[in-house]
């Protein structure tokens, strides 16, 4: 039989508007590539192995909307006649949503099929076939998903494409033998072995390995080992010793991360850490009946390759973390964070300069937002916070945080308690969601080298919303019927890295690799035992209830398989039907491997590298302006302008639980609806500083955290009530003759390291959980032809999650003419690490912090509530940004009657908020902050301060400019 | 009288089955969520339920258009038993997705003959959007589910909810049979007259884009209120279907004594 293809075209009742892709890439091709495209028209096509022309067009296309054609069909289009047709599909083994779904359509309708999807475009417009090309490869299809075939337009009417219809197929010759690896070469040998298998490890590591494995060890094992020791699985260098400056660290994570938690519990007793450190996520007990669990993820190197891809994956993965957590917490609130490269670069005279085989960055920006907008979309997840951060170092590598906040009962129906978990021996371990493919092999190890032109395309995968949120219903049923015992995700590193994990609580396991499910045939041991296939979790289920939790998995819809058992045989047993293919002693895997010995300096703060320095010849030359022009072309300036269409295209609603939306400083999520107390909410909030790395990380990494708690400081969270997370991304920080900036980056990390513990301890609140990322790093060419090497911007990003006071949180604008504004938290000096100090070249010191007055302040704020009318944290922009913000959410005007200089209004020291309250209450008000109002609020829609008046809608427009 | 029970359908993507069984429980009803793979199993138990609930979400991820193969998978797994309990005139609303599902599934707006006549189209901006919009009820609307409503405020998060009839006669039918519910104050997508919602000729099926049950109290207006436990306008709509239910039963009961 052979296959059909059937096309779908929009009626004339459709519209023409098509979805806004279509026209922004159109726009994108003109402005960006300089391709004369007038407007691009899509088709959709399936091919299906299967069906009768009359059943498959009322399954695939709405009577009213579309129409389906199944032969020969030239296309009428508004726009004319259309220059080229460029005929994208996925290419084999890519995941393929539209075609999963179509072929689970099929079958409801009794049609047995395989089916593929894919797009035909039209191009319309003046342009060449380079130019086509163009298009097709930079808007239309990434290449290493999917595979675009460009046709003049004549000519692809011409063939009949009806006919020999063939759908994408794996075809993998591969037999399932393993191969045996002697370790006993030279040097060089070894270093070319880690390099051609992506392991990641240095050689002195695989000599480590080849002392354990005197006579060889199997691929399966090698690479069991690689994906465990992987920097992304193992964090050597945040476990590492280090020299610095002559002074010894016994670890960073150790001295300053897990030590700052410690000591601030024992210093305040904290009675409200449940978990930390220690599970996939943070848990913590703010409520009576649920505890939270918070985790962030970064997905940066699969982000690089496809955004789209890369933050869908992400943000699925991190969900994963807290389905994870404990015997499993449903997930109620996303959180994103993006660091990218300005959308507006390259300027055109700095094309040349940018990295060649990334991205541009208006792409990646719209592909990780649009990963994020389906991976929180699809799953029923309100994405409540975030922000995006622009700078031109990201350029080279774009940084996706994503976070997820979960909850869990205290105590399950069966009486257990919901934040342990424990696997027994005898334990039945089963695999669950989707089955294993080659995608994704090699993620942890390649995520822990730099990015070069050679990436496995492999690394790159597309998650699937749909088979995650199936897992997600079965997974919590079966937990409340209490049909497992232990669980976790199957994240970097899949299977060789969850059961590997997990074999520690009963030390040993064995799995039969046969017994998984695969998406075709062909796969290897080694690849079934790394493969990162998505949407997958491992369980351990008591062998009397293997049956009922297979039952509820039939009756979800989800794939399970159970792949072995749990032994105390003290090993991780591999099996390939039923032969021995790796048996790995787990005390070797997790313990044995070297601490690693590293190299930092520091001796003070320095400029940017010179990547950066050749991108930013337009900025070197803009002259100070008036604080009138200046602020309004800090308004507009990509870090600070309004991203509401962005982030109104995540559903932040969902699950009916959003207090406060993500258009203010923090959100806030209630609890009653997912089993709290009525009274609870939870505030979640996040900060960044990457900047003020070039100064001094110490003092970058205070302000994250002073950033983040002033986010849900203002979103009315209790600062005794509040933790923290901490993300670390870095450019390579290891010292070698390819890095010789490493031990600088190092010094880097240390003194962000010890800023991070002084303020922790300062503010009185834990770290619950975090990650680093240490390679973020472009090493290649330009697309001028020059090598070039660049990091991103030393950046910790900070999440804050507090309780909340249902009914006691203030809006963030102003309310009523009449109130008094004041600036709470002082008039800071310095305009160093400012956006306006970017913008205009301005070389200053940074704003000190002082934390002790901080965090009495914010405590003073959390008792005071009820007294403000409006209250807004400064940040980006500094004072009189924040302040045209209350204006612009109030539609008031505000009339100061202080006198302000460049640094008044823009320098960006922590620690303050701008304030509104009613004149009546300035009493009460001045008994609690001894502090002078700065003007009022009017009913005037302009801004007057030193005698200039700013027209409203002038300061509206310019914010509201967006990108 | 009993309370009235309702199912509330849930899986393969959808996802605001847990904020809608809390809408219905707190405007009276005793919601059950139920796996529509459980329901497929015993399609019969359906009888048992007084109305139902399609809730919102992305099932089977919009793939081939928003709603689609849930309406397939209601046809093709519940088949008779979902459509004796449309005939039998229990009252049906569907939220977003759901709403979607039973336009595909033919019963809006004509469940009789189930004639394909409307689609919800792809937004004409293009894109999912998450916003409050003011809404209108129709002065003459037959729907059961808005009786006694007037202007009111919900979220929307939606990327296929532009109505399209078509023909243009369809609506003129539609507006003078009183089966256009709701309309938003501005236009938001491109929905054909602003509509955001309507009903069969009975008033009793029910689709909308907007969300009720995201705003059953204070609590999640679209900025903090202080009296966060007050009812919000969403739970107004399940709350009338409730009371219409009571009123059914109280009017049997009495055409029972008439006997």
């Amino acid at each position: 039989m052979t296959a059909l293809r059937i096309e779908i075209e929009n009626t004339a009742p459709a519209g023409r508007n098509q979805g806004g892709r279509l026209e922004k890439w159109a726009a994108e091709a003109r402005e960006t590539l300089n391709v004369p495209l007038t407007a691009i028209a899509e088709v959709k096509v399936y091919k299906t192995t299967n069906g009768k022309a009359e059943d498959l067009a009322a399954v695939f296309a709405d009577p009213v909307l579309q129409q389906a054609h199944f032969s020969h069909k030239e296309y009428r289009f508004l726009h004319g006649a259309p220059a080229f047709v460029v005929d994208v599909g996925f290419r084999a083994g890519v995941t393929d949503n539209p075609g999963h779904a179509a072929a689970e359509a099929l079958a409801l309708c009794g049609i047995e099929a395989r089916v593929a999807s894919g797009s035909l475009y039209f191009l319309f417009g003046e342009l060449d076939a380079a130019g086509a090309e163009k298009v097709a490869r930079e808007l239309l299809a990434n290449d290493l998903l999917q595979k675009a075939e460009i046709y003049p337009a004549n000519d692809f009417y011409a063939r009949d494409r009806f006919k020999n219809v063939k759908l994408p197929e794996v075809v993998r010759t591969a037999d399932a033998r393993v191969e045996k690896i002697s370790l006993d070469i030279a040097d060089g040998a070894l270093e070319a072995l880690s390099r051609q298998r992506c392991l990641a490890l240095t050689v002195d590591e695989l000599k480590h390995v080849r002392g354990a494995f005197k006579t060889g060890l199997t691929d399966v094992e090698l690479e069991i080992i690689a994906q465990s020791w992987s920097e992304h699985c193992r964090h050597k260098i945040f476990g590492a010793e280090i020299d610095y400056n002559g002074e010894k660290i016994d670890s960073l994570y150790k001295t300053f991360v897990k030590r700052a938690t410690q000591d601030v519990k024992r210093s305040r007793k904290l009675g409200w850490l449940v978990s930390v450190f220690s599970d996939n996520a943070g848990i913590v007990r703010f409520d009576d009946h649920i505890d939270l669990c918070i985790k962030v993820e970064t997905h940066n190197s699969p982000s690089a390759l496809d955004p789209y891809g890369g933050a869908l994956t992400g943000i699925l993965g991190v969900n994963r973390d807290i389905l994870g957590a404990g015997l499993g917490a449903r997930p109620v609130a996303n959180t994103d964070v993006f660091c990218l490269a300005p959308p507006d670069m390259p300027a055109r005279d700095e094309e040349q300069f940018m990295p060649r085989g990334v991205k541009a960055p208006k792409r990646v920006l719209e592909g990780v937002h649009k990963g994020v907008e389906d991976g929180g979309n699809k799953s029923g997840i309100p994405t409540v916070n975030g922000a995006f951060f622009f700078d031109r170092d990201y350029a080279g590598k774009p940084l996706v945080f994503v976070g997820t906040v979960g909850v869990l009962p205290h105590a399950l129906p069966d009486g257990r308690k919901a934040a342990e978990k424990q696997a027994n021996v005898g334990d039945r371990i089963f695999m669950i969601g989707g089955a294993i493919g080659a995608d994704g092999i090699h993620g942890a190890t390649f995520s822990s080298m730099e990015i070069d032109e050679n990436a496995p395309a492999t690394a790159v995968q597309i998650g699937d919303p749909l088979t995650q949120k199936r897992v997600t219903d079965f997974l919590l049923d079966a937990r409340d019927l209490g049909l497992y015992s232990a669980i976790t995700d199957n994240g970097a590193g899949g299977l060789s890295s969850s059961v590997g994990e997990m074999a520690q609580m009963t030390n040993g396991a064995e799995i039969d690799l046969a017994l998984c499910p695969v998406k075709y045939p062909g796969l290897k041991p080694w690849e079934l035992m790394v493969s990162e296939s998505q949407e997958r979790m491992t369980v351990a289920v008591p062998p009397k209830h293997a049956k009922a939790f297979l039952d509820r998995a039939e009756r979800h819809g989800v794939s399970a398989a159970d792949i072995g058992s749990f032994t105390d045989s003290g090993n991780l047993e591999v099996l390939y039907n039923k032969e021995r293919v790796a048996s790995l002693p787990l005390d070797f895997l997790h313990d044995s491997l070297p601490q690693m010995k590293l190299k930092a300096t520091w001796d003070g703060g320095r400029p940017r590298a010179n990547w950066s320095a050749q991108t930013r010849l337009q900025d070197r030359t803009r002259k100070a302006e008036n604080l009138d022009a200046a602020l309004l072309r800090l308004l507009q300036a990509p870090n600070i302008t309004s991203k509401e269409k962005w982030v109104r295209a995540y559903d932040h609603e969902v699950q009916a639980a959003t207090h406060v939306k993500p258009f203010a400083d923090g959100g806030v999520i209630w609890l009653k609806p997912h089993g709290g107390a009525e009274e609870n909410g939870v505030a979640i909030g996040c900060g960044l500083a990457p900047r003020l790395s070039l100064h001094d990380p110490y003092l970058m990494a205070q302000y994250a955290v002073d950033e983040a708690v002033r986010n849900i400081v203002a979103a009315g969270g209790d600062p005794d009530m509040c933790c923290l997370l901490d993300n670390f991304c870095w450019p390579d920080p290891v010292q070698s003759e390819k890095n010789p900036e490493g031990a600088y980056r190092l010094g880097q990390l240390v003194r962000a390291c010890q800023g991070l513990y002084d303020v922790c301890t300062g503010y009185g609140m834990p770290l619950v959980s975090g990650k680093d990322s240490m390679k973020n790093d472009f090493k290649g060419k330009d697309k001028g032809g020059r090598d070039i090497a660049f990091g991103v911007l030393p950046t910790l990003l900070v999440t804050a999650m507090a309780r909340v006071k249902m009914g006691s949180v203030p809006v963030n604008r102003f309310c009523a003419a009449g109130d008094l504004i004041y600036l709470l938290g002082g008039a800071g000096k310095g305009l160093g690490g400012s956006e306006y100090a970017h913008i205009y070249n301005v070389r200053d010191n940074a704003p000190a912090i002082d934390m002790e007055h901080n965090i009495a302040l914010y405590r003073r704020i959390h008792q005071a509530l009820p007294l403000f009318s409006s209250l807004h944290d400064v940040s980006e922009g500094g004072m009189l940004v924040a302040l045209s913000e209350s204006m612009i959410g109030g539609s008031k005007g505000a009339k100061l009657s202080v006198a302000l200089d460049a640094d008044a209004s823009f320098n960006e020291a922590p620690g303050r908020f701008i304030v509104s309250v009613p004149a009546a209450k300035r009493e009460t008000f001045g008994k609690i902050f001894t502090v002078q109002p700065i003007g009022t609020v009017t009913d005037d829609a302009e801004l007057s301060f030193n005698g200039i008046s700013l027209p409203l809608d002038k300061i509206s427009a310019a914010w509201k400019k967006g990108f | 009288m009993s309370q009235p029970v309702f199912l509330i359908l849930s899986g393969d993507g959808i996802n605001c089955e847990r904020e809608t069984a809390a809408a219905l429980a707190a405007a009276g009803a005793k919601a059950e969520i139920v796996h529509i793979n459980d329901l497929a199993a015993r399609p019969d138990s359906l009888a048992r339920f007084d109305g139902m609930a399609i809730p919102g979400g992305f099932s089977f991820g919009d793939e081939l258009g928003s709603g689609q193969i849930l309406a397939l998978k209601i046809r093709h797994k519940l088949g008779k038993n979902f459509f004796d309990f449309i005939a039998a005139r229990k009252p049906v609303i569907g939220i977003c997705n759901g709403f979607q599902a039973l336009v595909k599934l033919g019963l809006l707006p004509y469940p009789e003959t189930q004639k394909r006549v409307m689609a919800l189209a792809p937004n004409a901006q293009g894109g999912f959007i998450d916003r409050w919009v003011t809404l209108q009820p129709a002065q003459n609307s037959v729907c059961k589910w808005t009786e006694g409503m007037e202007t009111f405020d919900l979220p929307i998060r939606h990327g296929e909810g532009r109505v399209v009839f078509s023909e243009d006669a369809i609506y003129h039918e539609l507006r003078d049979n009183g089966q256009i519910a709701l309309s938003y104050a501005e236009d938001v997508n491109g929905s054909h007259k602003r509509i955001a919602g309507l009903c069969d000729p009975s008033g009793l099926i029910f689709g909308l884009m907007p969300h009720p049950e995201a705003f059953a109290h204070q609590a999640t207006h679209r900025t903090p209120q202080r009296a966060f436990m007050a009812a919000g306008a969403g739970l107004r709509i399940f709350k009338n279907i409730v009371y219409y239910l009571a009123e059914n039963q109280k009017e049997k009961i009495y055409a029972g004594r008439q006997h």
